[in-house]
């Protein structure tokens, strides 16, 4: 068996593949992340607790229908709306305040959020269990393990997710008024759209893939009302890697969190996230705007 | 020296008999007539016609779960205490309602946990209420900063769920006591069933969570499997709170081992075994809890647990052998509609045995409770012969060793555990001293 | 200002003293006052940091945690003297900011936050893990013993009480020291403006990784009384719980106020244990308690105590009309222009700089001389603003080289070139918006007396005469003296110009760079801006940029034209104004002979 540093090369495959998946997860909570701050110019920290939101509505509608293809649509809803009501009610007077302030509401709003959401389910984590279609595992006839099928359809979940994305940021015209939000609001303002109807949208879409990315990883990590800190902090670090306000620098930073984590994990698995903070501090050293951030943007 | 003749009794006699008499008096001196200084909150805390228990269940956090079933046993304990109930009597020999003819009352405080927001709940439970014992947590943390600051005030404290060898170990207090079971009497029960069920050549992954706890289980597992030959391959220590296991359960798997011993507590736990479940490991790999967590079958569901070997202080089907248990669960079941885990047993245990204590030294002078603790005479409890060690406060008793049910043998929807064995606890108990436990002053 | 000093001491003195005897009949005992104070002092260093300064940190529970444990784990393991772990957590701390602070002042705003919070959460897991044998890991250190100094022991609540409020109380008088310093003036500059705090000669990257470090600083020393006031030093000092209740806290009592997070903090732990155990609230009120930390946020942005100040201030006086119109026409009569000038002062070398495929500026060699008044004139898109930009060392050229009295000051940016004696002076008022006129003037002042950096954090910004004089002269030259303590943005908006020329002028620079002065001014004001630059020119030197070419004509004693990014002409004014070629390119051609080489 072929070895790497003493590790079988089979095993560094599957780590890697491993972290694809986990990547895509973090690409698509980032993605979210980073068409908010890049649009609005709003860190939303409340983001992990869009998560939480979506994961607990996708939660109930399964609990309730037992169908997980109707959770996942919940999910959208509910985190969508949440983003809306967000957006609407009091994110939208801050865009002219400083980007302190704007931080400071996200994270009250975000604390609001968990906190609901734990008055209202309690404490402990919400059992979601694997969809049919996800049962078993499989390699794909290349891994060297068993990886379990729904871990593989996430990948596909995810990666459509982020194609939709995608076509609606760069295909439409909605995405194209979007993409000159980001590079300029105030040119697309005068240019006699309605730059704010805009924000509210873009900030609807950026909730909506947390809540998405929180019912797709329940049936992998059980949800609790604290569950989105965690997800919240790495798509920081994500944002970083790829270039804040980059969508292809969310999916790029994304996946390289990702490999990150599982590669680090084949030497010294204590250390995987702490190596992920290490190498955002390299960044913001070395190259601040990240792969595809803007120079100047820092 | 005998002056005089036999029938006269000299001086020397009488006056040493009269010394021995005297003694003997002292020592038999009736409990009434104790030292009665004050120390930490008493006698404040006993002036009224009823006592303060502090409690630090956690409501919030990882462990919430396990943190509401305890409540739960502490709220039953205390109403049984008051109305005299006959299973909690049966153990503390009181003749009225309450302690000592006090009715007891109480309050929680969440402690999520967190052992600082312990310290501070405990704090002013005990500056402000007066509390004359505090109690509580599943978090070997928190038990270890609540006993230090029971020990500073002077009020006795009692572990809920603590797992970490330090709380009767290196960080044991004269306050403080434990009587569930822990890492190393888990391990030490554990081990000898896995080498006969499984055999002693197998290969062990270790899922280990990188904090103390973690660790300390770690090494008490290690200490007793490898006596009985087997072969630990890998050890991950993962970070807490992770919430996705693959890397390591990649690594686990391509080490080879067929044995995967799970160290994780609570919601941990539960997301490492569906996702080890999902990678297909547990069908490489055996799956060992050696110290599963209360609702830990519940949250995982019988098709993973099905020959899963592990370790916990109470299970239900008990009452099928022990008529406090059978008591205890029924009266349970009555009040909270489902059947008692083990947060909520220890939570009850601990109480009963405080009142005894206070009921046999007669009052609730702590040094007097403590000492009467220290006597460690053999009790009869809802687990059987029970009696405190004097040397580091922990409770000699019987680890039941047991194994997940598959989901087709299961008589009712909580059936999901075998006792496989039940190991008394002399045989399990590390040796006096082993742990470096070294008890402070009473006062 | 220095009637209120000794009120709020004193004031606060007072408070800290009635409190554990007056507060406790209120359902607030003594060991929640201790804590509170404790949450306070964490809050000094936080509020000079934040809200002084304006770098939000999220991460600052890592020097809480590190001070903490380091002073936990002496005072335990080593018996060390209270005295003396304090000491050596703060130091700690202190090492560890400036560790962190470099990594992480480079950048501001969120990216900042963003790796504070990273840091953070890196330490949190270090802590459990790596250090675990010297903190505990996840049990804490127990067993921390209370403070004893000479005989004396923190055996009560009161006493240690005590001992924590004496602790504050200096740690106060300390953090007003610094605020009032010429650090802490330029710390609030940075708040505002950061890049003209850096144009003026002021190493910011320095300054704002003293005020990490001293937030650093106050955060260990408050870990370290927590350890041993609680008995016991707890791991979750390093989570991000902690650095959260910190922002929150500061934010409720207000962040610009050094008694801000003492105030907030006293509602958030009141509230706190009110809603837990006087309500029942056990699971609900962190949600309460978020509902109130937004609605502050969004309403009452300045705290509690900003919302008091307010209450309580004076209202403005009506703005005065820029009286500068009524004023006697101070025309100098001007002393007479030298006829030829020395050298060079300051003069370019080839200079170029391409943005992709254009070139904006394209082989310029421009000299002016030591007291010359050039002008720099040229049609909208000749690249004047990056050659300008390039000579303040803003922008980086990607040929030639800059030079200054002969020295290669390429690239060197604009802090060296302000020290080196080159200031400019933008075309966008680049002011301290919330600062008064004098406050302002100071910034450049500070960094003209003092060079870029100096780490006098207790000294008084009174102490020092030069600065006065300074400061003083300055306001005097542009004729804003009697309004130094006018906030600016109360100012008009001439007034601002003549203070945005007053901020280049204070620098005290050789080289004076006016990036269009006459900017959006009315008649009047251009005038009057006129009188001031001929009363500014003697014994300076100026490159004005401009495009009310009658008032540069008139003033300038050569003037250069640039034309798509390259030097057309350069010459007296009246040279200039008669260039055919000059014509052509502001006009497109005015006569109908047309030179060649200008139908381009």
């Amino acid at each position: 068996m072929t070895t790497v540093f003493g590790i079988p090369l089979g095993l560094i495959q599957a780590q890697a593949f491993n972290g694809l998946q986990q990547g895509m997860l973090l690409a698509l909570i980032s993605a979210g992340l980073t068409i908010i701050y890049g649009a609005l110019g709003v860190l939303n920290l409340a983001h992990g607790a869009l998560y939480v939101v979506g994961a607990y509505a996708g939660y109930l509608t399964y609990a309730q229908t037992g169908s997980f293809l109707l959770a996942i649509p919940a999910a959208a809803a509910a985190s969508l709306l949440a983003g809306f009501v967000m957006e609407r009610l009091v994110v939208r007077f801050y865009y002219d305040r400083p980007d302190e302030d704007q931080i400071l509401v996200t994270f009250g709003l975000g604390i609001i959020l968990v906190e609901a959401v734990r008055a209202i389910f309690g404490g402990q984590s919400q059992n979601t269990p694997t969809p049919d279609w996800g049962q078993g595992a499989s390699s794909l006839g290349f891994l060297m393990f068993p990886f379990p099928w729904y871990k593989i359809e996430t990948i596909a979940i995810s990666a459509a997710l982020l194609l939709a994305f995608y076509l609606v940021l760069y295909k439409t015209k909605l995405g194209l008024v979007v993409r000159a939000g980001i590079e300029d609001a105030g040119m697309v303002n005068l240019l006699g759209i309605n730059v704010y109807r805009i924000f509210l949208i873009v900030f609807g879409l950026g909730a909506m893939a947390a809540g998405l990315a929180g019912i797709i990883n329940s049936p992998i990590t059980a949800p609790t009302p604290d569950v989105g800190g965690r997800y919240l902090v790495l798509s920081f670090v994500v944002i970083v890697i790829g270039g804040v306000g980059s969508f292809p620098g969310a999916v790029l930073g994304g996946i390289v969190a990702g490999e990150i984590m599982t590669l680090t994990s084949l030497f010294n698995p204590s250390y995987s996230e702490v190596m992920l903070f290490a190498v955002m501090a390299l960044i913001l050293l070395l190259r601040p705007q990240g792969f595809f951030g803007q120079a100047g943007r820092a | 020296m005998m002056q005089g003749g036999p029938k006269s009794i000299s001086r020397r006699t009488l006056l040493g008999t009269g010394a021995m008499l005297g003694v003997a008096a002292a020592g038999l001196r009736p409990a009434w007539s104790a030292d009665e200084s004050p120390i930490g909150t008493f006698p404040a805390g006993t002036q009224g016609d009823s006592v303060f228990f502090g409690l630090g269940c956690e409501s919030t956090g990882p462990y919430s779960a396990q943190g509401g079933d305890m409540l739960k046993g502490y709220e039953l304990a205390i109403k049984h205490l008051n109305e005299n109930n006959g299973l909690i009597t049966s153990i503390t020999g009181a003749s009225k309602p309450g302690i000592l003819g006090k009715k007891v009352t109480y309050q929680n405080a969440d402690t999520a946990s967190n052992p600082n927001n312990a310290v501070q709940a405990f704090s002013r439970f005990i500056s402000q209420n007066k509390a004359i014992m505090i109690s509580g947590s599943v978090s070997s943390a928190v038990a270890i900063a609540a006993q230090k600051l029971g020990d500073r005030e002077k009020v006795i404290y009692l572990a809920g769920i603590s797992g970490s060898n330090e709380t009767t170990g290196v960080d044991c207090q004269r306050y403080g006591f434990r009587a569930c079971h822990f890492a190393y009497t888990a391990a030490a029960a554990l081990a000898p069933v896995l080498a006969k069920e499984l055999g002693t050549t197998r290969k062990v992954a270790y899922l280990v969570p990188d904090y103390t706890y973690g660790r300390t289980v770690l090494a008490s597992m290690k200490k007793f499997t490898e006596a009985k030959g087997w072969k630990t391959v890998t050890e991950q220590l993962c970070p807490l709170g992770s919430t996705d296991y693959s890397s390591y359960l990649l690594n686990m798997m391509a080490s080879g081992a067929d044995t995967l011993v799970n160290i994780c507590f609570g919601a941990d736990a539960v997301n490492s075994t569906k996702q080890a479940a999902q990678f297909g490991a547990l069908k490489q790999m055996k799956l060992v809890m050696p110290y599963a967590a209360p609702f830990f079958a519940n949250e995982v569901g019988p098709d993973i647990m099905e020959g899963v070997y592990g370790t916990t202080e109470f299970w239900w089907t008990l009452e099928d052998h022990n008529d406090k248990a059978k008591q205890f669960v029924t009266e349970f079941n009555k009040a909270y509609n489902y059947k008692p885990e083990w947060g909520a047993h220890i939570a009850y245990l601990q109480t009963a045995l405080y009142a005894r204590a206070v009921e046999k030294a007669g009052t609730f002078r702590p040094v007097e409770v403590i000492k009467e603790y220290e006597k460690g005479e053999k009790i009869d409890t809802t687990i059987g012969e029970v009696y405190w060690r004097a040397s580091d406060h922990q409770l000699v008793r019987p680890v039941y060793v047991i194994k997940g049910k598959a989901k087709k043998d299961m008589k009712s929807k909580d059936d999901y555990y075998d006792i496989v064995a039940t190991v008394p606890g002399e045989q399990v108990m590390p040796p006096e001293g082993e742990l470096g436990c070294k008890l402070g002053s009473y006062t | 200002m220095n009637r209120a000093l000794p009120l709020a001491e004193l004031g606060l003195a007072a408070t800290l003293i009635l409190a554990p005897f007056v507060l406790p009949h209120v359902a607030a005992d003594i060991p929640m006052l201790s804590r509170i104070l404790i949450w306070g002092f964490f809050g000094l260093g936080f509020s000079i940091l934040f809200g002084f300064t304006g770098l939000l940190s999220l991460g600052q529970a890592v020097f809480f945690g590190a001070g903490g444990f380091v002073t936990a784990y002496l005072m335990i393991e080593q018996r060390w003297n209270v005295l003396l772990a304090l000491l050596a957590g703060t130091v700690a701390a202190i090492l560890l900011g400036l560790v962190i602070g470099y990594f992480t002042e480079r950048r501001r705003g969120i990216y900042f936050a963003m790796i504070t919070l990273a840091f953070g959460e890196m330490f949190s897991h270090l802590d459990l893990t790596t250090f675990a044998h010297y903190t505990g890991g996840e049990n804490g250190l127990p067993g921390v013993p209370p403070p004893a100094l000479f005989g004396w022991r923190a055996d009560s609540e009161l006493s240690m009480y005590s001992f924590i409020a004496v602790f504050f109380f200096v740690g106060y008088l300390i953090a007003r020291r610094i605020v009032a310093s010429p650090v802490g003036r330029i710390l609030l500059a940075i708040r505002d403006n950061e890049g003209r705090v850096l144009a003026t000669g002021n190493a910011v990257h320095l300054y704002k990784l003293c005020a990490f470090t001293v937030a650093a600083a106050y955060a260990g020393l408050a870990g370290g009384l927590l350890g041993m006031f609680q008995n016991y030093m707890p791991p979750d000092a390093f989570t991000f719980e902690t650095s959260g209740q910190l922002l929150i806290q500061t934010v409720i009592g207000g962040a610009s106020s050094l008694l801000g997070p003492l105030v907030g903090g006293a509602a958030w732990i009141y509230l706190r244990e009110t809603l837990q155990h006087g309500f029942g609230l056990d699971t609900s009120w962190r949600l309460i308690l978020g509902i109130v930390f937004v609605l502050l946020v969004s309403f009452l942005r300045q705290g509690i105590v900003g919302g008091v100040v307010r209450l309580f201030h004076r209202p403005p006086a009506p703005l005065d009309v820029d009286h500068d119109l009524t004023a006697a026409p101070n025309v100098l009569s001007p002393a007479a222009r030298p006829a030829s000038f020395g050298p060079p002062i300051l003069q370019t070398e080839a200079l170029g700089k391409r943005f992709g495929g254009l070139a904006a500026n394209e082989d310029v060699n421009f000299a002016v001389a030591e007291f010359e008044v050039r002008g720099l004139i040229g049609p909208n898109g000749a690249g004047k603003s990056t050659f300008f930009r390039m000579l303040a060392g803003e922008m980086q050229p990607t040929s030639g080289r800059v030079l200054f009295r002969g020295k290669d000051v390429t690239g060197n940016g604009v802090c060296a070139m302000c020290q080196n004696g080159v200031a400019k002076s933008y075309q966008i008022n680049q002011l301290f918006d919330r600062l008064s006129v004098r406050e302002n003037l100071l910034i450049p002042t500070l960094a003209a007396t003092r060079g870029r950096f100096r780490l006098d954090l207790l000294r008084s910004i009174t102490a020092d005469p030069a600065v006065e004089r300074g400061v003083h002269d300055t306001l005097a030259l542009v004729d804003l003296s009697h309004k130094a303590d006018t906030p600016v943005n109360q100012l008009a908006y001439g007034e601002k110009r003549r203070l945005e020329i007053g901020l280049c002028l204070a620098s005290n620079p050789k080289v004076l760079l006016l990036d269009e002065p006459l900017a959006g001014m009315s008649p009047s004001e251009r005038v009057s801006t006129i009188q001031l630059l001929t009363r500014l020119r003697e014994g300076r030197t100026m490159v004005i940029v401009e495009h009310d070419m009658e008032a540069l004509f008139g003033f300038a004693d050569r003037v250069t034209v640039l034309v798509e990014g390259k030097i057309l002409v350069e010459g007296t004014p009246d040279e200039v104004r008669a260039d055919k070629g000059v014509q052509t390119a502001y006009l497109g051609g005015v006569d109908h002979d047309l030179p060649a080489e200008a139908a381009a």
